[in-house]
């Protein structure tokens, strides 16, 4: 009775969440030229024509390559960044991981605006356009990618019995042998995973580039929302889906490395 | 007295943390800093900033009844979708804590997670083809006999439906792992000490999730006060809340002091009740703490 | 009073089986330990009993009254568990406290029961300690004064010594047993350690795969293992397969293959059991004489190499290759208790027995 009461309460919360998500992608097959119900027949054209849109085709490849961008530049940041932290054995480490991770917790519509006038402020110092630019996309993004990477990869490295790379070394193996046939098979998943979380997170931000996009060169996600301001057709459906399919294949590769709820 | 080591010694291995370390200095502290000072100049229509030191920023922000009033909705939205949030997750994290461990679960969880990181973007236009008049609610009502507008786009409840809908994983993914960490002998003790279900959750389980509560409710908070697109997409232009009032200040009435004072009171307002909430909650867990 | 009787109960998860059909009564007053391996079901019974495992076929009764379907809170049970369960956010008294407020007690009568029970297991200083300012053996004192002060009908304690170091468990075995009979508790320990199931029960239920392997009081089960399984888990040293050809129970030899003694495939046997076909003379190490002239009066004898020694204190246990290629583990008194002098490795022996030494049980 009281297993049941909660599976009952879990179902209705969980389709609560899942339903729209559910709904968008079986109304993208609509024909009605307004998203609107019932369906009035079947279709793909809205596919074919939110691919020929160059809002949301350039968009999905800017998101792509700023997302990239971002994740290889956390890596390359944050990977070092967490093994001294894990390892080293300086002060204010505690300081410092906060540090890192503090991107995370200021919100996103507050850093996008500080990063805003902080550009422009830049440009009329020293006449160097950074806002508008991918560049600029690209800092922001990197920022926010950072701090997953620095989680994830944190976290594997102090999971991770240091004893076994103690016996590596006591039975000959030297200091660069020891990190890359033990240290680096071992934290590998949570680089990974610490990777895919980073380009995710970058790849569906909406506030933090709203204020750092220029024209024609816009996230996938402004484009969205942009498109939504002035239209409401099945087109949207079309653009959701294939986002929601991307993510969700994304998710299950992250899945193979990582118990994606420990992420969190 | 032990002699300290010198400073080479003391600093080793700290190397690989500069470059990251320097990368959001510049990238956020930075420019948080400069934000904070501009929030204490002056705007002019011709030059944009005027150097100053005042508090007029501010002063207008609370002294003009529109924009305190945004801020109040703000909170208010906010403060509920967050209890909603928090009630309807406590269940279901519960329910998933406890589901067995297997195949089943992980496809469970799969649920909520793939939504939290679909983006604001598809989970708020999901929402808006359900509760526009011509959308899947009037429908399904239409076919119950109850027609007409429904009225809940660009309207509060609206906002708040989607809202708690799009935080409900945030909150649950966070309790969840804080049930996960509290032993089902605890549950068991209390019943076989006659405590019912409802008194176990009550005076054993709950008590001992109070920090994870407290940290989900940060987090939905903390999202919810900060929402943009939702309060965008189905609040629409004339429901107004903060992160879309600081958007429109700094990028199209570029001014840029005022835009900053908003943000920060967006940021200072968070925080504040944020840590608030914190040290109240700390007051009644931290003796039994470790 | 309160006899707790099982009535062929059984728990299936699927296709796997935990308890099979298991009865059981345990008398009102007795301390009856569940000793067996670990996933031998001892836990699961014991969860059962409690009602957090529900039943897939059978029968609990408690003095009587059927509990098979009652909930863990309507059984009136005392739980103490492996790892405490303590309430980690409620002081010492309240965690006592806590079983007594759900019965609705009074707070001067509530009161009350706490300070004696915390009196009862000499922790009235500590009322106010949080658990976790606890050592191990008071947070075990604190479970068992929250499970006795709710004046339950049976007490159950799940492996409630494990977490305990060597010292604090002598000394904890020994409180239990006091307690347990000076409120003349019905009681069932689960254990897998068989020294403490020997050293606190009145009946001891060895279980294993589900099924009850042996029951009885501790010395008759100890001295007369009815299984090989049986007498190896209850540390019988030595466990010398055959085969039983022919029982001479006129002259008291037994006839077989694989008992090949100094004697010819013949064992010298008084007092045993008959038996028949594949089976095993368990031997504990004690029953073991090394000799290096002749064996004693009719004791069976095999020759054979000491292969190794180890210390035990009190004893040296000697493993004694024999022609055959058995292994055999003599246990002999060291030489500063009056035991003879240390044998050297290699040395060649004889591994003696008394007829009447031993237990004769079937192959399983």
């Amino acid at each position: 009775m009281i297993r049941f009461t909660y599976a009952a309460i879990a179902t209705i919360v969980i389709g609560f969440i899942v339903l729209p998500l559910v709904l968008i992608v079986w109304m993208s097959f609509f024909s009605n030229p307004i998203l609107s119900f019932p369906p009035e027949g079947y279709t793909l054209d809205w596919y074919r024509r939110a691919w020929s849109m160059s809002d949301f085709r350039g968009g999905f490849f800017t998101s792509l390559q700023i997302s990239l961008c971002a994740t290889v530049l956390a890596l390359v940041l944050g990977i070092p960044a967490s093994m001294a932290l894990v390892r080293g054995s300086f002060p204010g480490r505690d300081t410092i991981t906060t540090l890192l991770m503090a991107p995370m917790l200021v919100p996103a519509i507050v850093g996008g605006s500080a990063l805003f006038v902080f550009y422009l402020e830049v440009e009329l110092l020293s006449g160097v356009q950074v806002a508008g630019r991918l560049a600029g996309l690209i800092i922001a993004h990197g920022l926010i990618a950072l701090p997953w990477v620095v989680k994830l990869v944190t976290t594997a490295l102090t999971g991770m019995n240091q004893s076994v790379e103690e016996a590596a070394a006591s039975l000959g193996a030297p200091a660069r042998v020891v990190f890359l046939r033990i240290t680096v098979p071992m934290i590998w998943p949570g680089v990974v995973a610490g990777g895919l979380f980073a380009f995710v997170n970058s790849f569906i931000d909406l506030e933090k580039s709203l204020f750092l996009v220029g024209p024609g060169r816009t996230t996938l996600q402004i484009a969205l929302i942009n498109y939504l301001e002035w239209n409401f057709d099945p087109t949207i459906g079309a653009v959701a889906t294939a986002q929601i399919t991307f993510v969700t294949l994304l998710l299950l590769v992250t899945s193979r490395y990582v118990k994606l709820h420990r992420a969190f | 007295m032990p002699s300290s080591p010198p400073p080479a010694a003391r600093l080793r291995g700290s190397g690989p943390v500069l470059p990251a370390v320097l990368f959001v200095l510049a990238g956020m502290i930075a420019p948080l800093a400069l934000m904070l000072r501009t929030s204490f100049d002056r705007f002019d229509p011709e030059t944009l900033i005027v150097s100053a030191l005042t508090l007029d920023n501010y002063l207008r922000f609370f002294e003009t009844p529109f924009f305190r009033e945004v801020l109040g909705r703000t909170i208010a939205i906010s403060a509920l979708s967050t209890a909603i949030c928090l009630i309807l997750g406590l269940p279901v994290a519960y329910y998933l804590a406890r589901f067995p461990t297997g195949a089943a679960k992980s496809r469970l969880l799969m649920l909520i997670l793939v939504p939290l990181l679909i983006g604001n973007a598809v989970r708020t236009s999901a929402w808006m083809l359900i509760l526009n008049d011509h959308g899947v609610l009037a429908a399904g009502l239409a076919r119950l006999g109850i027609s007409g507008p429904l009225g809940l786009m660009y309207s509060a409840s609206g906002v708040m439906i989607a809202l708690v809908s799009v935080l409900l994983p945030f909150m649950i993914i966070t309790l969840n792992s804080v049930f996960e960490g509290i032993e089902t002998t605890l549950e068991e003790a209390a019943g076989s000490l006659g405590a019912s279900h409802l008194t176990t959750m009550r005076r054993v389980v709950l008590p001992l999730t109070l920090p994870g509560v407290l940290a989900g409710c940060v987090l939905c908070f903390t999202l919810s006060m900060n929402a943009y697109a939702t309060p965008v997409l189905i609040g629409g232009p004339k429901f107004h809340m903060m992160a879309p009032t600081v958007y429109q200040q700094i990028t199209e009435a570029m001014n840029w002091p005022f835009g900053s004072a908003l943000a920060f009171v967006l940021m200072g307002m968070t925080l504040g009740l944020t840590v608030g909430l914190t040290l109240a909650v700390q007051r009644r867990y931290r003796r039994w703490m470790a | 009073m309160s006899d707790v009787v099982l009535d062929r109960v059984a728990k299936h998860y699927g296709a796997t089986v935990a308890v099979e059909s298991m009865s059981l009564r345990i008398g009102s007053g007795e301390l009856v330990a569940l000793l067996g391996p670990s996933g031998c079901g001892k836990t699961t019974t014991l969860r059962m009993v409690g009602g957090f495992v529900p039943l897939s076929s059978g029968l609990i009764t408690v003095g009587g009254r059927d509990v098979s379907a009652l909930p863990p809170s309507r059984r009136n049970m005392g739980f103490v568990f492996q790892n405490y369960a303590l309430f980690p956010h409620m002081t010492v008294a309240q965690n006592v406290a806590f079983g007594l407020e759900m019965r609705k007690l009074g707070r001067a009568e509530i009161e009350t029961r706490v300070t004696g029970a915390l009196e009862r297991v000499r922790l009235g200083a500590f009322r106010d300690r949080y658990p976790r300012q606890l050592s191990g053996g008071q947070q075990q004192r604190v479970a068992l004064a929250r499970a006795l002060v709710v004046e339950p009908d049976v007490l159950l304690l799940d492996e409630p010594l494990s977490n305990l170091d060597a010292s604090l468990r002598q000394e904890m075995k020994i409180e239990i047993r006091q307690l347990q009979q000076a409120l003349g508790l019905t009681t069932i320990f689960v254990t897998h350690d068989q020294d403490e199931a020997m050293s606190t029960a009145d009946r001891m239920v060895l279980m294993h795969r589900g099924r009850v392997e042996q029951a009885g009081p501790p010395a008759e089960v100890y001295s007369r293992p009815r299984s090989a399984f049986a007498a190896g888990f209850l540390g019988v040293a030595n466990l010398v397969p055959g085969r039983m050809t022919r029982m001479d129970t006129g002259s008291d030899t037994g006839r077989g293959d694989g008992f090949v003694t100094r004697a010819g495939p013949v064992l010298r046997l008084r007092g045993h059991r008959s038996i028949q076909g594949d089976c095993v003379l368990a031997l504990r190490g004690e029953e073991v004489t090394l000799r290096t002239g002749q064996p004693a009066g009719d004791e069976n004898a095999l020759s054979g190499r000491v292969a190794l020694a180890t210390f035990h204190g009190v004893a040296i246990e000697y493993h004694v290759e024999t022609e055959a290629g058995l292994r055999l583990v003599a246990r002999v008194p060291a030489p500063g208790v009056g035991g003879p002098e240390v044998m050297a490795h290699g040395a060649e022996v004889l591994a003696c027995w008394a007829p009447d030494a031993g237990v004769l049980v079937a192959e399983t």
